[in-house]
């Protein structure tokens, strides 16, 4: 992979906030409620703090390695072909997952924004932006993710806030959902919900102090955490369980019943502006990573001229689910929900083995000796 | 059997041959299917520096910690700028041009490049000093001050008393006792004698000798120092760069009284060699930049360049992009500012405008007079400013989008007014717009274009006269006439012209953008925008570093901050004095002052 720029703290945060984040204003919140009930708010939170436990169980392992990055450290421990195997699987994933993340935003942009438009333009002006975007590289993605963080957050909590006519504290009730352990299992199964954090992994040589990926990772977790529990409560309180599983995009119906008066009222496209850029945002973030990992696996030095091909490949593989609903049972119903144990097992499994065969990156074993 | 090896060995040579021309046209063709990296040039970044500010400058990274020399690329230890003068000399020595030591030669030479006697231009004025050494002096008729010429160089050589018993060459003893004009030098380089002559200064050579003298007398007409045209303010100074350089270097000398303020020149062109200057301040700018800035203007290969304009061209980062990367001044005071702030100035001769760079995207929308200003009404004319850009930026692609796609958001009643405005009008929205941004451009370039008063007036009487029989005629609609003329008044308020310009294409796209995907298409061409802008550069600055990357809070970016608090100089360009003033620069705040209000009262 050719130089990809460097960046702080800040663009690090603010990056992996907004890729996890952005899945608040998509389909989760009304699928949370759906299978939580009531007790969704909490189980946001449980889902979060399973996530940080596995952060820093995977995080030993990046810091028994310093300096590389997953896929490397794959094929440290479990040598060459297994680690470009899974290389490859990982890729295979992120690469489906990018495609799933555009498929997921357009679908509602398409029935909410534009029910009148092909959706062939759609979705070739949503992807020609994410190419200029992974075009420009990573630095230019985060600078991006760290101007727009800002506003992205205030536009989310002013539609909390500008919702409060609605609330009615007795709707979350009863606090106990569907049972404690319907909502800490579904919990512990959700924590793929918050899996974009190990991106920080995919990510580790941009950026500036290997030090702050472990606090951009918690970081990012706490407020993604805080602000995903606050919107399933809010939307709970305003629309009550039932009534709550059955939207499509649940804050996107949050902002569309605002009215204050005549002259203020039917805001939810001012509303798009959030969710437009944290989608290309996320999408983008998924695309450089699948193209980075690819280029890792099969030590390609400028990831550049396949960007176009990923692109292409990704258009046809949003376009594939039939409808929305095949989309949303096995992207979100199965996916979301189980590749958790992909996606964390892996890396774990390979600290196992790690410790086991006691194998250490060169850096630190020239460090002891 | 000789023979038969002979074959055997020519037709395996042959074979080779084949093979090997097989093998280059396999090459050639997989080379047109296969992708070829293109090789790019290293891009330059402002290293930032110790805060000591040692001749020697470390390179260090954000985090303080110092760079090893692998880390940093091969500019990792910053020395002093070179000399533009010490960068003329290593050139100079690789082309020997001495000059012959007879006046015949020399005369020839001097006629041959001035294309005399065609050329009426050139004065070339022969003539024996005491009767006995021949020589010559060269001018150009115009460009030279003939009074000086005749009373301060011709009348002291013609005088009777000259020396008889001089011995070798004429002009070491001329140089020191003869010439009465104030600047006069030695050259040695028959290039910068023509160069010299072409600039309007004097050229003597006497026989016998190898060098010239080039005595300075400039004497061409030039425009006095005027009121600015385009950047006028109503609270500050009133004084525009004229087309001389000299006095645009003077004006700037008058306002910065800093002995460290240095002013280096740069030739610029083959046929036409144009002088610039770069100017700065030595101990507060970063020398990386002074270097960029001097290695790029020697880069310039060309035959003319006519001004900063077209200087500006070859010299930016981001050549493709609509917006500006580099600043440009008519004010002196303006300029001054941005010197002692940490930039670095170019002047060409011959154009009323400074160039500056490295600039950030805030530093278009600063106007000299927001200094001037209390910081209340500065800030808030900068964010009339900034929200003048978005108007004229978005305004006629939000009101396709909204009228065309998401009607829900107007209120019923200002749905309807635009409804019934727009019901006699045969066009969809976006003709509508095209139409009345086409004539709002056409208005605006002929009110350039057309001479005088009925220049100025244009702009307003055409607007009302068009847009009133426009609407009349049911071309277009009211509503339109309004957004399209707050577009404009949103246009003219942006104090950057290039900025300007660069904003009145991006509403073009934007409104195709409103007009094919409604808010979607424009949020998505917001984005694409921030993309290219975060990725620009100024001079190895990024563009959007008020923004991003984190940089130290600024106190001057937006929010117009009071003077007293703005204690750093920007932390984007690193410069090598960082802090402008003290915590405490208002000392008299924490003093106690000689009358206090318990003395009035005793």
């Amino acid at each position: 992979m050719n130089k990809q720029g460097h960046f702080g703290l800040f663009e690090t945060v603010a990056l992996i906030t907004l890729v996890i984040m952005s899945k608040i204003l998509y389909t989760s919140i009304p699928v949370v409620v759906k299978s939580t009930g009531t007790a969704s708010w909490y189980e946001a939170l449980i889902s979060c703090s399973v996530t940080i436990i596995f952060f820093l169980i995977i995080y030993q392992l990046i810091k028994r390695f310093p300096g590389m990055d997953i896929v490397e450290i794959y094929e440290a421990v479990l040598g060459k072909v297994i680690g470009k195997a899974l290389g490859f699987l990982f890729t295979c994933y992120v690469f489906y997952y990018a495609a799933t993340s555009i498929r997921e935003f357009l679908v509602m942009i398409k029935s909410y924004v534009l029910p009148n438009t092909k959706e062939s333009i759609i979705y070739i002006s949503f992807i020609g932006v994410v190419v200029l975007i992974v075009y420009k590289g990573l630095e230019s993605l985060a600078r991006v993710s760290y101007i727009s963080f800002f506003p992205i957050l205030g536009g989310l909590i002013l539609i909390l806030i500008m919702a409060y006519p609605y609330y009615n504290p007795d709707y979350i009730k009863p606090y106990m959902g569907y049972g404690l352990k319907n909502t800490i299992t579904t919990g512990v199964l959700r924590s793929s919900a918050y899996q974009e954090v190990l991106n920080l992994f995919i990510i580790i040589k941009s950026i500036h102090d290997r030090g702050n990926v472990l606090k951009a990772g918690l970081i990012s977790l706490v407020i993604s955490g805080i602000m995903f529990s606050v919107s399933l409560l809010l939307y709970v309180m305003m629309f009550t369980y039932l009534v709550g599983s059955e939207n499509l995009s649940g804050i996107f119906a949050m902002s569309k019943a605002i009215y204050f008066s005549r002259y203020f009222q039917r805001v939810e496209t001012i509303f798009l502006f959030p969710w437009v850029v944290s989608s290309l945002i996320t999408s983008a973030a998924a695309c450089y990573s699948a193209l980075y990992l690819y280029c890792t696996t099969f030590e390609i030095n400028n990831y550049k001229p396949l960007i176009l091909p990923f692109s292409f490949l990704i258009y046809v593989l949003a376009a594939m689910p039939k409808n929305v609903i095949e989309f949303m049972q096995v992207n979100l119903a199965f996916v979301r929900m189980y590749s958790m144990v992909f996606i964390y097992g892996i890396p774990i499994l390979a600290l196992l083995v790690a410790v086991i065969t006691g194998k250490r990156g060169e850096k630190l074993s020239a460090k002891e000796n | 059997m000789q023979s038969i090896i002979n074959n055997i060995m020519q037709e395996t040579l042959e074979m080779w041959m084949d093979m090997k021309k097989n093998k280059s046209i396999i090459k050639s063709l997989l080379s047109l299917i296969t992708y070829k990296k293109t090789p790019k040039a290293k891009e330059f970044s402002v290293p930032e520096l110790d805060e000591d500010g040692d001749e020697e400058l470390k390179l260090c990274d954000r985090n303080g910690k110092d760079k090893s020399p692998e880390e940093g690329n091969s500019n990792s230890r910053i020395k002093k700028s070179i000399p533009m003068s010490d960068m003329k000399k290593s050139k100079d020595n690789k082309k020997d041009k001495a000059i012959p030591e007879d006046i015949e030669s020399n005369l020839e030479y001097i006629k041959g490049q001035f294309n005399y006697p065609e050329n009426k231009d050139i004065i070339i004025r022969e003539f024996k000093i005491a009767r006995k050494y021949r020589a010559f002096i060269a001018f150009i008729d115009g460009m030279a001050d003939k009074a000086t010429i005749n009373n301060f160089i011709l009348r002291p050589l013609l005088r009777d008393g000259y020396p008889t018993d001089v011995k070798d060459c004429q002009l070491d003893y001329i140089l020191e006792s003869v010439i009465e004009t104030n600047q006069t030098e030695k050259v040695t380089d028959h290039d910068d004698v023509v160069y010299g002559i072409l600039m309007g200064d004097t050229g003597l050579y006497v026989d016998g000798c190898n060098y010239y003298i080039v005595s300075e007398t400039k004497g061409y007409e030039k425009r006095g120092v005027e009121k600015p045209q385009n950047e006028g303010i109503i609270k500050g100074a009133q004084e525009a760069f004229n087309e001389n350089l000299r006095t645009n270097i003077t004006l700037l000398r008058r306002i910065i009284k800093n002995s460290q303020l240095t002013t280096e020149f740069v030739k610029i062109g083959e046929r036409s060699k144009n002088l610039f200057s770069i100017t700065y301040i030595k101990d507060i700018v970063n020398p990386a930049i002074v270097d960029e800035v001097k290695r790029r203007l020697n880069g310039i290969n060309t035959d003319f360049i006519m001004g900063n304009g077209m200087l500006e061209q070859f010299i930016e980062d981001s050549s493709m992009s609509l917006i500006p990367t580099i600043l440009s001044t008519e004010r002196p005071d303006r300029t001054a500012y941005h010197i002692t702030e940490g930039r670095v100035a170019i002047i060409a001769e011959g154009t009323p405008f400074a160039i500056i760079v490295p600039v950030t995207i805030e530093t278009l929308f600063h106007s000299p007079e927001d200094m001037a200003l209390r910081w209340q009404y500065g800030t808030f004319v900068r964010f009339i400013r900034i929200i003048a850009a978005f108007v004229a930026t978005l305004l006629p692609g939000m009101y396709i989008a909204i009228t065309n796609f998401h009607q829900e958001m107007m209120p019923t009643e200002l749905l309807i007014a635009i409804a019934k405005a727009r019901e006699n009008v045969p066009f969809p929205t976006i003709i509508e717009v095209l139409l009345m941004e086409i004539s709002f451009e056409l208005i605006r370039e002929a009110g350039v274009r057309v001479p005088g008063i009925i220049g100025n007036t244009i702009g307003i009487i055409g607007a009302l006269i068009i847009g009133q029989a426009a609407v009349q005629a049911n071309l277009v609609s009211p509503v339109l006439i309004i957004i399209v003329a707050v577009t404009g008044l949103g246009n003219f308020a942006i104090p950057d012209f290039s900025l300007a310009f660069g904003l009145r294409i991006v509403r073009v796209l934007f409104i195709f953008a409103g007009a094919f995907l409604g808010l979607y298409g424009i949020l998505l061409m917001i984005v694409a925008l921030l993309v290219l802008l975060v990725d620009m550069k100024s001079f190895g600055v990024p563009y959007l570093s008020t923004l991003a990357p984190k940089t130290r809070k600024g106190f001057n970016m937006i929010i117009r901050y009071p003077i007293w608090m703005q204690e750093y100089r920007p932390d984007s360009i690193n410069p090598v004095d960082v802090r402008r003033q003290p915590k405490i620069s208002r000392r008299w705040a924490k003093g106690n002052p000689k009358y206090k209000k318990e003395d009035n009262d005793e």
